[in-house]
């Protein structure tokens, strides 16, 4: 349910390194907050190139019963977005460490992924 | 929290609950929404809605009490029917919008919503004469729909009746305890509501389920999908005591010429003056999806109204929803909602937003 080899942050969302590209990192959800959206019907992201800062709202996933906010985990530029969850938001729940990522981000600061939660911490505040 | 009697089979389900009027109810089931939707329209679901309530006036002249106090009129049913009405307050007011279970003109079922059943009640006890004895059997029944176009082929697996009228019903029993079997439904499609007593729940819930023809338990998520789609209106968002028939367009569930019930003075004058404000459907033209509350404006910056109900449409893909709007605001305009600060067009339109399967067969 929660891999390993992922950081992860109190907004439920999970960071791998690296992303699509060297020098990136990956962006999703975890399992915990797939499943309690439920059915993910719309996702909206930040566009490539946009420069976001740790812990503001840049998108939205919204559920058939409500809407959710999609945090930066660290500070840093945005190099991809996965434009499968236009016509798949679906995939979010689905395959939420895999074809269900959000988006890319070029971090400011390598270390500061480092400063995340591992996955056993991240599922000790689940309990 | 109250719990329905099959509260222990829908945590073996593996269901979300969660709390609806006063009791903890199946949200969804393993799978999630959108299959339970896409089920009832293209096949069959079950839900477990015993949070409704249930109010039962026995005695002569138990309907006559209905008729000269709900608003619509119980003279256009027989015995054996059950029809939609409103219980209004003397300002036109809704307090609940329920199913009346006509059985003679000595007993009426009364099914409101789960969190008005109690006041329902009160307000009938204080009106009714010695003779008619109005009791709150909220805990002795539940109720399972069984919606879709399959589920004429459900009951009959379990030897119920099928194919009576819209908004008719039958009393058969199963396994000794006694079922009414009412076409009558909350999606849209095809279906029937099945009361049964508490103890006799639990067996016909796992009929139902073991019935083939894929019955999938549907939870109350799929269940506000599947009325948002049809514009049903739901009591405590789209209509309330601040909402008068007249405003949510339901001036079809008013006995109009009838000599009394509740509110009809106040609703009476409203309906000869027009309503300041009426309950319409809306169509986005983008990918917004409209949530109780937010804002409904005209393209001109100038607000007409509020969003009620919305949802995202499984079947349309779309956001729809209800909202309460000027009423100058006709059919066919294009208003924006604002969606969390983001301005989404949307078209009004007549609701359902899709076609409505009830009456077919």
């Amino acid at each position: 349910m929660y891999p390993e080899e992922l950081k992860y942050t109190s907004e439920h969302e999970w960071v791998r390194t690296p992303g699509g590209a060297e020098g990136s990192v990956r962006v999703g959800i975890t399992h915990y907050a797939q499943e309690a959206l439920g059915d993910i019907v719309f996702v909206s992201l930040p566009e490539v190139g946009d420069e976001v800062e740790a812990g503001s709202a840049v998108g939205e996933l919204e559920s058939t019963k409500s809407v959710s906010d999609v945090y930066v985990p660290v500070s840093g530029k945005v190099v991809a977005r996965n434009e499968q969850l236009d016509s798949s938001p679906e995939l979010v729940n689905s395959d939420p460490y895999g074809e269900g990522w959000l988006f890319d981000l070029e971090p400011t600061d390598a270390a500061a992924v480092d400063g995340l939660m591992s996955a056993s911490e991240y599922q000790a505040t689940l309990d | 929290m109250r719990r329905s009697p099959l509260h222990d089979r829908h945590v073996a389900l593996g269901a979300k609950l969660s709390e609806f009027g006063g009791w903890e109810m199946p949200l969804e089931y393993p799978g999630g929404v959108l299959k339970e939707h896409a089920a009832v329209r293209e096949a069959v679901g079950a839900f477990d809605v015993s949070h409704l309530g249930k109010v039962r006036l026995r005695g002569p002249g138990a309907a006559e009490l209905v008729n000269r106090t709900l608003t619509n009129d119980l003279g256009r049913i027989e015995p054996g029917q059950a029809q939609y009405t409103l219980c209004c307050d003397a300002s036109g007011g809704i307090v609940d919008d329920l199913i009346a279970y006509l059985h003679g003109d000595d007993h009426v079922l009364l099914v409101p919503n789960a969190a008005n059943a109690a006041e329902v009640a009160r307000r009938l006890a204080e009106a009714a004469p010695a003779e008619v004895e109005v009791t709150d059997e909220h805990e002795e029944w539940a109720v399972l729909a069984v919606q879709g176009p399959r589920s004429d082929a459900v009951l009959e697996r379990l030897g119920l009746p099928t194919g009576h009228g819209y908004m008719s019903f039958a009393t058969p029993s199963y396994d000794g305890a006694e079922v009414v079997v009412c076409r009558t439904g909350y999606t849209g499609e095809r279906g029937y509501e099945l009361l049964v007593s508490s103890a006799g729940a639990g067996p016909l819930w796992d009929a139902l389920l073991a019935a083939g023809e894929e019955v999938r338990p549907c939870g109350l998520g799929a269940r506000d999908t599947l009325r948002t789609e049809m514009g049903y209106p739901l009591h405590g968002q789209d209509i309330s005591l601040d909402v008068t028939p007249v405003q949510a367009r339901l001036g079809w569930a008013v006995g109009w010429s009838k000599e009394a019930f509740w509110g009809k003075e106040a609703l009476t004058a409203e309906r000869a003056e027009g309503p300041a404000r009426v309950l319409r459907g809306l169509v986005a033209q983008g990918r917004g999806i409209p949530r109780p509350g937010m804002r409904v404006l005209l393209t001109a910056d100038v607000p007409v109204g509020e969003v009620t109900s919305g949802t995202f449409a499984p079947t349309l893909r779309k956001g729809v929803g209800l909202a309460l709007l000027a009423e100058q605001v006709a059919e066919g305009a294009e208003v924006t909602v604002d969606v969390r600060g983001r301005r989404e067009v949307f078209v009004v339109t007549r609701p359902p937003f899709v076609p409505a399967h009830v009456r077919e067969g």
